[in-house]
């Protein structure tokens, strides 16, 4: 067998140095499509991650007025636990607001100083198990959404004791349709870049073939079978894709390092994709790229199928 | 060997190129198919390659009927078959030597059977010393022999010759067709389409006169008209 793959390896080589500008063409074309099509993965998953940390905690923040009435607690708990999907109920009072406020805030002075403990609100804040029991504790408290003239908006409740209620569930909404629109039009760039690197691929083979039609004839009247003939042009177009696969998944470490690791001082708040998310990718990319080579050799090759 | 019984092809263009041709070839026999420019000759090379399929009729060589082997088993079909044509076909960018290894490379012979039967082969065909050589260093007759040394290197049982002197000068031709009787004395079976009429008449061996798609004579020992 060691001539046979020998021998296959050597012809692929040869179309590739044949073809060299072809060749280097089809495989930035692969790159490119393979990028995009893990960057929009991870993209997807970046978004993942946010609506996990946001959704994950979900928790409705009841403000209460000042003062709170003895009894307010109480009342208020009692009632919101007897609403299915609300975990727990757990009162912050103005310490524990406080601390949590200059935690939030740490080392930024000029909001810690100019703070006092006395303007932060108290609240309830609810653990929810579905985010869609929301509107339920909204219309329990007899809550109305009022815009503000910023643009803003939150509830005004009717209930006595309650503020307002922080609405979280309009910014969950606009982001997961940011997210879906994002995600998507990037990956619909990919595929379309996918296509155009399977077209890519599957002309440099053709071409590789037509330069090399005369050999190819020798070879069927010899009687070499038709795989003998295809395998090296398959082999080409399979390095080609996968060089472009290697490149593109070097290019979203690149990303990852420089991008948005240069993220994480930045904004802490914000949960980033790890190194893993990128490895976990690197099969996928892979495969899209084998995928590109198999569907690419079948189209360059239709017409040569023939005997 | 080779046995076309009520053979016609009829080309998509509704060219008729052969007509309810039959002709039996035993083993080892050496034949000419002669006749002018579009009398069929060519067709019925590519049908005994399976390069076309004829219309009606059966195509049997070596002992097997050509319409009812799949696509997949005609490559070892053409392995039992050397072919030669009046432009040799060579690479131009392998030597003597690989330009007929080529030909064993490529239906997987592995390598210690091509450095045995390469040098050997062409030896035979007179080219022993021009092993390293490229067909532009070469004449026509010796690009010739290299191409049958290609057509001969997998030791086919029929050699199917397609012009083959249409390009040499008369005693380039003579010499390689003393080659192909060489080859045709080994036991391998020999059709030749040509339209030399010198060296038909000077080999008398069987005579097959194609006109219009149509065998007008059929005749052993025989001459060009």
């Amino acid at each position: 067998m060691a001539p046979r793959i020998e021998y296959f390896f050597r012809e692929t080589a040869a179309g590739l140095r044949r073809n060299g500008v072809v060749a280097f063409a089809a495989m930035s074309t692969s790159f490119i499509a393979l990028f995009l099509f893990g960057l929009s993965l991870l993209i997807a998953r970046e978004f993942q991650l946010v609506t996990t940390r946001l959704t994950g905690n979900v928790e409705v923040q009841v403000y209460l007025s000042d003062p709170v009435n003895e009894g307010t607690v109480p009342r208020l708990t009692g009632k919101l636990l007897d609403i299915e999907g609300v975990a727990e109920v757990q009162y912050w009072n103005r310490k524990k607001s406080c601390e949590q406020f200059r935690r939030l805030f740490e080392g930024q002075p000029i909001f810690t100083e100019n703070t006092p403990c006395s303007v932060i609100p108290t609240s309830l804040r609810i653990r929810l198990s579905e985010v869609a029991q929301f509107s339920q504790i909204t219309s329990l408290l007899g809550c109305e959404v009022v815009l503000e003239p910023d643009g803003d908006a939150h509830q005004q409740c009717a209930e006595p004791g309650v503020r307002y209620v922080a609405d979280y569930q309009e910014l969950l909404e606009r982001l997961d349709a940011l997210t879906r629109v994002l995600s998507l039009s990037v990956f619909g760039i990919a595929v379309i870049m996918l296509a155009s690197a399977i077209g890519l691929v599957a002309n440099t083979l053709r071409m590789g073939m037509f330069a090399r039609r005369k050999e190819i004839g020798i070879m069927r009247l010899v009687g070499a079978t038709n795989w003998r003939i295809r395998v090296p042009f398959l082999i080409e177009g399979l390095v080609e894709a996968m060089l472009g696969a290697v490149t593109a998944i070097a290019g979203l470490f690149i990303v990852k390092v420089f991008v948005v690791d240069n993220l994480r001082g930045t904004a802490p708040w914000l949960p980033l994709i790890k190194n893993s998310d990128v490895v976990v990718l690197m099969p996928w990319i892979l495969l899209a790229a084998a995928l590109v080579a198999i569907v690419a050799g079948t189209i360059g090759m239709r017409r040569f199928l023939d005997v | 060997m080779i046995s076309l019984q009520r053979v016609t092809k009829v080309y998509r263009n509704g060219v008729t190129a052969l007509e309810d041709v039959s002709v039996e070839i035993d083993k080892g026999e050496f034949v000419f198919v002669v006749g002018p420019s579009g009398s069929g000759k060519s067709t019925m090379i590519r049908l005994l390659l399976k390069q076309e399929e004829a219309s009606r009729g059966d195509v049997f060589v070596a002992g097997k009927n050509l319409s009812k082997i799949t696509s997949f088993k005609v490559p070892h079909l053409r392995r039992n078959i050397g072919t030669v044509f009046q432009d040799y076909k060579l690479l131009q960018d392998k030597t003597v030597f690989e330009n007929v290894s080529f030909a064993l490379e490529v239906i997987g012979k592995v390598k210690h059977v091509i450095d045995q039967r390469v040098p050997e082969i062409l030896e035979y065909v007179g080219l022993g010393d021009k092993l390293n050589a490229y067909p532009d260093e070469l004449s026509g007759g010796e690009q010739q022999r290299v191409s049958i040394a290609r057509a001969c290197v997998n030791r086919p049982l029929v050699l199917l010759a397609d012009e083959p002197t249409g390009n040499l000068d008369p005693n380039t031709s003579v010499d390689i067709m003393r080659l192909l009787d060489k080859v045709n004395r080994i036991g391998t079976t020999v059709l030749m389409a040509t339209h030399d009429q010198a060296i038909v008449d000077a080999m008398r061996k069987r005579v097959i006169e194609l006109e219009q798609g149509k065998v007008v004579r059929d005749q052993s020992r025989g001459v060009y008209s």
